[in-house]
């Protein structure tokens, strides 16, 4: 177009090419002078107003960019336009774009499809447009236009993947498939593929429809030959026969990828499942829920054959000699899959007849001691491991460690040590040995790591070193250890172990994410924090990762540390969904049709996530909690916020209905399966089989959907509308009463209560029943004690009730009239009561990890920051305004009854935040004498409990020169188990300061109001 | 029980992962999606099973036109549970067989850091890979590393180098879009304008 001849959107090259040097190196300030001139010479140029609107977005002045891009736009819908192109679509579009005004770019580029209908280049910009906003009908119509214009392949595919994405995401499209594949049909006859992509796309078509025979004779056609490896063309055609349930041929070339592929795990069994005629063959779902290794053996049984027994043998016997065959010809360890797919028969075996049938235990002894010194092996088989009976395990144990020579140094005999630990963790049988035994199990482990050191000073630094793993387990035997015996020290001796390792090597990430957790436990937040840092998670890991420490630090003093996390996790996020349709445009332009639709279910499957969900309210919470003292940074904060709508928009019922969760679980310490799961904080149950722990976790692991976490999430989302809401209603109240007694904002009054409602809900209760708790327990006649877990939460709607009763007409409370001050004392009564209770039950906070602080500092960070920014804004509207006192006036005088509640409550949280500095000064102790308390956790004196392995610990680190030598014994030189405790008490001492600062800025705020109302009140 | 195949969006998680307990990288995730769109045939994981994604290779065709057509390693990671098991072997050859097979690649080349000598010792072994230069201070840490290459064919006579087996849109077989250096940020829409300024 106009480019072509030098121009540039109607302006010589020469001109524009400065502007767009200057916003490429950032020069934004002349890339905008020189544009401003450019538009005095050009003024009627839309391209010089959209290249003025860029630059100014990129300063930072949307207000003005949308003004400029807007005139811009208005200039090229006028009939004397000369140059339109596509240059200045697109700088528009960006310009839209970044002002997330999507639907003005499709409007320009719709304007400009209709006035030239047969440009290709400005419909494949509409086209674009309509993929950033996910329109797939009119990506469909747009690309069947273009396809209609020029013939061309891909503009087909365009609108095939367009008709998919219609069948995926809205329902009830699957009738389109149809036309899809008539498009196709006409399409192939005339002109036949080309492309990879296009065939798999074609054949996805035919399989959504169960099409299988027809998906089938194209693959072995002519047009087969465009997938590029044959295994993946033999998978395709397994499945389709599979699902076609042409279980006979399926198996045929099932087997054929096995020959060329013989560790296919997933091949395998999908043959397994074709002889036994079971299989279902379904394509992987891509769902991201949690799921557990230990559960995976119920679901993998659950597939039962319908086949006589005699048949069922006779099928698993061919299966058997197909899979010795394999292993006779791929006998390197490389090749697992033939070795475990003899267990897997055997197994099925099982399943079909014979329980006492003896041949699983001894597929699986063969397989250990073929495979054993691989660090994969125990994983391998662990869901063969869950099916054995107690004596099957025992003689597992038995064969396997008779076999394992562990005196001698070499990589293979770690890995077979290790291997038979891995196993006894596995089957849970370590739950079953005494004290005694296990301390003696992770001594030895401790012990093997050390004396195996030598093996890995070869290696790079940054390289894996041997027998990592032996810490880790020795770490959490420890762990049980303290469940079991509460005794400190071994809480302690776990942690040492694994910042042992650390010193060794510090790029452990299994130790990090476990010390994580072990130090949030012991109340010692700011080395939880250090050690995640150094992980650098980043990218999705954000999404995946980020609940190892994330909850930890929003309930902690810790407030700018959680703000910065929250801050990394939603630019993240947010970045992504803006960005996400730019690289679907980017799949379409490049043809990777299979990428568009993954593309855009990636997309969704973020966009639905629960944390993201939950992570949006706790920033603004953050913020809120952050500010508190300040009524107009609050203030900001929420109007930044759309005032709390629209995060109350985003819990509606409908969105909270399909949600995912991406966190990966697996990493996380099995004593805390699920962030609101700590095993530690329940009694030990001497008596609980193995197998019983096991389906705790797994039960934990899938109820995470629908546990608490989801009422939390909407509740959360509630909050910062109930602030704003209440911080206005209260105020307007006070303020209408004394000009003129009229009633407050009756939609206001009429949201509070709807909120309200929901809120309750999400505590599990009616409005009403909620309300007679809350009288309850702040009459003293209910025990908080029975509403503990969601104390925080009762809290906060004590507070908010007491706004909703200032402000609304009548008395929300029964007993008490909509003037009368009375909800105020609920309130101050409530906040009482919880904060006492809490100070009476806690504990020290060096010696018993797991303790309420975090409990207290969400009490004093949230209803009581909530409360303090209801009285601060009566304060406001109650206060003589200068101008006015002036004037005089009988409206002047101020409530009295209100003012002397608001100082009743002043004064009962200002005592009860006094009493909370009290037990935290009590908290802190000189730092010697806290590090000879933990210290002497570690001094047993018998050859019993806690001690001996921070002795060995130490003992090694200095023999580490003359023992092991090297790099290791250099980075071991700066070990001492009594510098990590000193470490732990100065994090827990920080966090107290931390927490004592935000009880001290609330204090002054409570001393100023005190002030100010005494001097109201006199 | 390792199983190579072509890797898809959601097996990014598990890949990033991979990173997590291996090296920390330090590329932004539109790097590996701009692989993952330009060149899907390139991107393979290594399944174990029960789905666990246990090693990834990411490669790519390099744009230069000057240059003969060829491909780059640009990642390579295996879980250290799952090593010596030639599960990178396993990858890299996938890799360059379809840089071979789709692309008609040439030669296929990588770096790697002076010090990593697994890492070089599996290239120039196992896989057969040679050393063609030094890249003094190549890795933000200053470390050099080496430019390794294997020939995956017999260099062809100066004309054209792609068989369009794929192509992509008007840039020919390697695409001219914008330049994957993961610190630039360039966004992908950048080569639909026709002077390629937009979104620096």
């Amino acid at each position: 177009m106009a480019s072509k001849f030098g121009l540039a959107g109607g302006i010589p090259e020469r001109r524009v090419r400065p502007i767009w040097d200057a916003v490429d190196s950032r020069q934004y300030k002349p890339a905008l002078k020189l544009c401003t001139a450019l538009v005095v010479k050009h003024p009627t140029s839309p391209y010089a107003l959209a290249l003025k609107a860029l630059i100014l977005e990129r300063m930072g002045k949307p207000d003005e960019a949308l003004c400029v891009s807007l005139n811009a736009k208005e200039l090229l819908y006028s009939d004397n336009i000369f140059h339109f192109d596509d240059l200045t679509l697109s700088t528009l579009q960006i310009v839209f774009q970044r002002l997330d005004r999507l639907d003005l770019a499709t409007s320009c580029y719709e304007y400009a499809c209709a006035k030239y209908p047969a440009n290709l280049e400005l419909m494949m910009g509409l086209f674009n447009c309509y993929v950033r906003e996910y329109s797939y009908v009119k990506q469909q119509q747009t690309a069947i236009k273009m396809y209609k214009a020029v013939g061309e392949e891909r503009f087909l595919l365009w609108a095939v993947s367009s008709i998919q994405l219609q069948v995926y995401f809205s329902s009830g499209g699957e009738k389109l498939l149809a036309l899809a594949e008539a498009l196709l049909k006409k399409h192939i006859n005339s002109h036949s593929l080309h492309e990879p992509e296009a065939l798999a796309l074609y054949i996805s078509i035919l399989e959504q429809q169960a099409k299988y025979d027809a998906a089938l004779e194209i693959l072995s056609g002519d047009l087969g030959s465009l997938m590029g490896r044959e295994e993946d063309k033999l998978r395709l055609q397994g499945r389709l026969h599979a699902q076609a349930s042409n279980y006979v041929a399926a198996s045929e070339i099932y087997q054929k990828v096995l020959e060329s592929c013989p560790d296919d795990w997933e091949s395998f069994l999908h043959y397994l499942g074709c002889l036994l005629e079971h299989d279902v063959n379904l394509p992987k779902a891509s769902t991201g829920e949690h799921s557990c290794s230990s559960c995976s053996v119920n679901s993998a049984l659950s597939n039962k054959t319908c086949l006589s027994e005699e048949l069922v043998e006779s099928r698993l016997t061919s299966a058997l000699s197909f899979v010795q065959r394999l292993q006779e010809k791929n006998s390197s360890d490389c090749v697992r899959g033939p070795h475990l797919a003899n267990i897997e028969i055997e197994r099925q075996r099982r399943v079909s007849g014979d329980l006492n049938d003896r041949k699983v235990i001894e597929a699986l002894v063969k397989y250990l001691h073929r495979f054993g010194h691989l660090s994969c092996s125990a994983s391998d088989v662990e869901i063969y491991l869950h099916m054995l009976s107690d004596n099957e395990i025992t003689e597992l144990l038995d064969a396997i460690s008779g076999s394992f020579d562990s005196s001698s140094v070499s990589v293979n005999a770690l890995g077979l040590t290790i291997t038979l630990f891995k196993v006894q963790e596995l089957l849970g049988t370590l739950f079953t040995k005494s004290t005694t035994e296990l301390q003696g199990i992770a001594k030895r482990m401790v012990h093997t790591f050390y004396k195996n050191l030598p093996l890995s000073n070869d290696l790079d630094p940054q390289e894996s070193m041997y027998g990592e793993e032996l810490l880790s387990m020795a770490s959490s035997i420890l762990v049980q250890l303290y469940w079991r015996t509460r005794n400190l020290g071994y809480l302690l001796e776990a942690i040492l172990v694994l910042e042992f390792g650390l010193t060794v090597r510090k790029y452990v990430w299994q130790y990090k994410i476990i010390l994580v957790h072990l130090y949030s436990y012991m109340g010692a937040l700011p080395l939880a924090h250090k050690w995640y840092i150094t992980l650098e998670v980043k990218n999705i890991l954000l999404e995946s990762v980020s609940h190892h420490i994330l909850p930890q630090m929003l309930n902690s003093p810790f407030l700018q540390q959680a703000a910065d996390l929250v801050r990394d996790y939603l630019k993240f996020m947010d970045d992504h969904l803006k960005e996400s349709a730019d690289l679907t445009c980017l799949a379409y332009r490049h043809r990777t049709y299979s990428k568009v639709i993954e593309f855009v279910q990636f997309k969704d499957r973020l966009q639905r996530s629960m944390q993201y969900l939950s992570v949006r309210s706790d920033s603004v919470l953050l913020h809120l909690k952050q500010k508190a003292e300040s009524l107009e940074e609050v203030e900001s904060i929420l109007e930044n916020a759309s005032n709390g709508a629209r995060l109350v928009e985003l819990s509606n019922e409908d969105s909270m209905k399909h949600l995912t969760f991406n966190e990966d679980l697996q990493a996380r310490p099995w004593w805390t399966p699920t962030s609101s799961v700590n095993f530690l904080s329940e009694p030990f149950d001497e008596d609980a089989a193995p197998a019983s722990y096991r389906a705790k976790v797994c039960k934990h692991k899938s109820n995470e959907k629908y546990g608490p976490k989801l009422k939390d999430a909407e509740r959360k989302s509630l909050v910062p509308r109930l602030v704003y809401l209440s911080m206005h209603g209260g105020a307007s109240f006070l303020r209408e009463s004394e000009l003129n007694g009229a009633c407050s904002d009756v939609t206001a009054v009429g949201e509070m209560k709807t909120l309200l409602e929901k809120y309750a809900r999400s505590i599990g209760y009616s409005i009403d029943d909620a309300l007679s708790v809350v009288l309850g327990m702040s009459s003293g006649k209910k025990a908080v004690k029975d509403f503990a877990p969601d104390i925080v939460s009762w809290m906060s709607f004590a507070v908010f009730i007491n706004a909703w009763n200032l402000c609304s007409n009548e008395s929300v409370i029964p007993g008490t009239d909509g003037s009368s001050p009375n909800s105020w004392q609920i309130v101050d009564n409530l906040v009482k009561i919880c904060i006492d209770e809490q100070l009476t039950d806690a504990n020290r906070m060096l010696t018993s990890p797991g303790n309420n602080f975090p409990l207290l500092v969400r009490m004093v960070t949230e209803p009581i920051s909530w409360h303090l920014l209801i009285i601060q804004s009566c304060m406001r509207a109650m206060a003589p305004q200068g101008k006015k006192k002036k004037k005089g006036g009988p409206s002047e005088r101020p409530n009295i009854p209100h003012l002397q509640a608001i100082q009743t409550s002043v004064h009962c949280i200002a005592d009860t935040l006094q009493s909370v500095q009290t037990w935290l000064s009590d908290q802190m102790r000189p730092e010697e004498q806290a590090l000879d308390i933990l210290l002497s956790q570690l001094q047993g004196t018998s050859a019993e409990g806690p001690g001996q392995i921070s002795c060995i610990l130490d003992e090694s680190s200095a023999m580490a020169n003359s023992e092991i030598g090297g790099r290791i014994a250099q980075s071991l030189e700066s070990w001492s188990s009594a510098g990590v405790v000193r470490r732990i008490v100065g994090a827990e001492n920080e966090t107290v300061a931390e927490f004592h600062k935000i009880c001290d800025s609330k204090l002054k705020l409570l001393m100023s109001e005190s002030a100010s109302l005494s001097a109201m009140l006199h | 029980m390792v199983c190579i195949r072509q890797a898809t969006i959601d097996d990014l998680l598990a890949m990033q992962a991979c990173n997590l307990m291996c090296l920390p990288e330090n590329y932004q995730m539109k790097y590996y999606f701009y692989h993952m769109l330009s060149w899907p045939q390139l991107l393979f994981v290594a399944e174990d099973y029960g789905g666990r994604i246990v090693g990834y290779v990411l490669a790519k065709m390099e744009e230069d036109p000057s240059e003969p057509c060829h491909g780059h390693i640009t990642s390579l990671a295996v879980l250290r549970s799952h090593r010596k098991l030639g599960l990178a072997t396993k990858l890299m050859s996938a890799a360059q067989a379809a840089m071979d097979q789709v692309f008609g690649a040439e030669y296929v080349s990588l770096h790697v850091r002076r010090s990593n000598r697994a890492a070089f010792n599996l290239y120039t072994s196992t896989l057969g890979y040679q050393i063609h230069d030094i890249e003094a201070k190549y890795y933000a840490d200053g470390e050099d590393a080496f430019d390794m290459r294997k020939l995956l064919r017999q260099p062809q006579a100066k004309k054209h180098h792609h068989h369009h087996h794929h192509h992509h849109g008007p840039g020919g077989c390697c695409s001219h879009d914008a330049p994957p250096t993961a610190a630039s940020g360039s966004s992908p829409q950048s080569s639909n304008s026709p002077d390629k300024k937009p979104s620096a």
